[in-house]
């Protein structure tokens, strides 16, 4: 996988559902990523943050 | 430990002792399902980009392009086989650049390998491949629960020619695997490395995660823009096995190989997911949803061309997708097509 150049949280609008997260890696496809550990990409933006980057969060 | 004999009595008509008919450890070992694409140049970085299931990871070591193709073994029943091919080189790697292919694998399809115990199994790899150099090279297990590697050497006796190799890797009698849909094992062919990966020595049996051990038979494929190599027929057997031994390759049917591919990565190129209208005042309220063609091993990621206004809600699960838009202006075309769906490990 190419590497991330951004990510943006998708606003809820069923407050029982888990936020998604919209990513766009550097060949700029972007992709829906689900709240889930257990999804590769997610854990990508997991080392992401921790690499010190920074969620768009829309509603914040 | 003696190498493993088929019975006499038992066996099937495809060569299988009746109590070895399981499902095939390697996925898509005949490389003949490429939902992707069949050919991605301009490669730099790591990604799934061609055949299903083979990952390469990449760092900064060469150009290439990965294909499917049709060269393959001569009257062993295989179509096609995955190409590695170098179209910008790099004969200097820096110490910390890697390059190899991998398939991965849920700890939970592997519990029969009764790893952390004392009648772990082995497990016998073989494969056929093509190399423009004639060398040896490095292929090793991973275990990523235990963080454990067994690294073995295969030899490339003859350039440019197919060859069957067989590797055996002793089972883990002190680690087991998590019994989840989570990355517990890979099985992986380096191709290229700079030095942290070639400096140690590998013992050959299970040992301590160190980068140092995991290629110390460099291919070096980045070498030359010359430089190809070709993989097929991939099978993983439990037990131990020799070239006179191992069990014939065991073809799946292409509806079979797909449906087990799917659960990984689902592509509809060209499926439209139509949204329909909810209600309408001032804005036209959308939705659809749609369930996937097989379970997959967990809530995917999905790309998508959205054709319907600004997406204000997405539902994933590991059975289906479902999406919530609002659109002002009626009348326009209104869909989500071109969806991917990646669950890969």
């Amino acid at each position: 996988m190419s590497n991330i150049k951004s990510v943006t949280k998708q606003p809820l609008i069923d407050e029982n559902t888990k936020h998604n997260y919209i990513v766009v890696y550097d060949d700029d496809k972007e992709w829906t990523v689900p709240h889930d550990e257990n999804n590769r990409m997610y854990q990508e933006i997991l080392e992401w943050v921790a690499a010190g980057n920074t969620i768009t969060d829309p509603g914040a | 430990m003696a190498l493993n004999t088929l019975p006499n009595a038992g066996l099937t008509k495809k060569g299988y002792p009746s109590d070895r008919i399981t499902t095939p450890i390697i996925i898509n070992g005949d490389m003949s399902i490429a939902q992707r694409s069949t050919s991605t140049a301009s490669i730099t970085s790591a990604g799934y980009h061609t055949i299903d299931r083979y990952q390469i990871y990449l760092a900064t070591l060469g150009t290439w392009t990965m294909s499917q193709s049709t060269d393959v073994p001569t009257g062993q029943g295989f179509a096609k086989s995955l190409k590695l091919d170098c179209t910008t080189a790099d004969a200097s790697p820096s110490a910390n650049d890697e390059f190899y292919l991998r398939q991965k694998f849920e700890g939970q399809n592997l519990q029969h390998l009764a790893y952390g115990t004392s009648s772990a199994q082995s497990l016998t790899l073989s494969f056929w491949v093509k190399c423009n150099k004639a060398t040896t090279a490095t292929c090793m297990l991973q275990d990523h629960d235990n963080s454990k590697i067994q690294v073995k050497s295969y030899t490339i006796s003859s350039a440019n020619t197919w060859e069957k190799k067989i590797v055996t890797f002793s089972g883990n009698t002190s680690n087991s695997l998590n019994n989840d849909n989570g990355l517990s094992l890979d099985v992986r062919w380096w191709l290229d490395s700079g030095s942290s990966f070639t400096s140690g020595t590998p013992t050959g049996d299970w040992e301590a995660n160190v980068n140092s051990k995991k290629n110390p038979d460099n291919l070096a494929l980045a070498s030359s823009t010359s430089n190809e190599w070709y993989i097929t027929g991939i099978q993983m057997e439990v037990g131990e096995f020799d070239s006179t031994s191992i069990p014939s390759f065991r073809f799946e049917s292409i509806d079979e190989n797909l449906r087990r591919c799917c659960r990984y990565y689902q592509d509809y190129a060209s499926f439209k997911l139509w949204t329909t209208a909810l209600d309408g005042n001032t804005t036209t309220r959308l939705g659809g949803v749609f369930a996937f063609n097989t379970t997959m091993r967990a809530a995917p990621s999905v790309s998508k061309t959205n054709n319907t206004g600004t997406i204000d809600s997405q539902t994933i699960t590991d059975k289906g997708y479902s999406v919530f838009a609002e659109k002002t202006d009626r009348g326009t075309t209104t869909n989500v097509t071109d969806i991917e769906l990646d669950s890969e490990l």
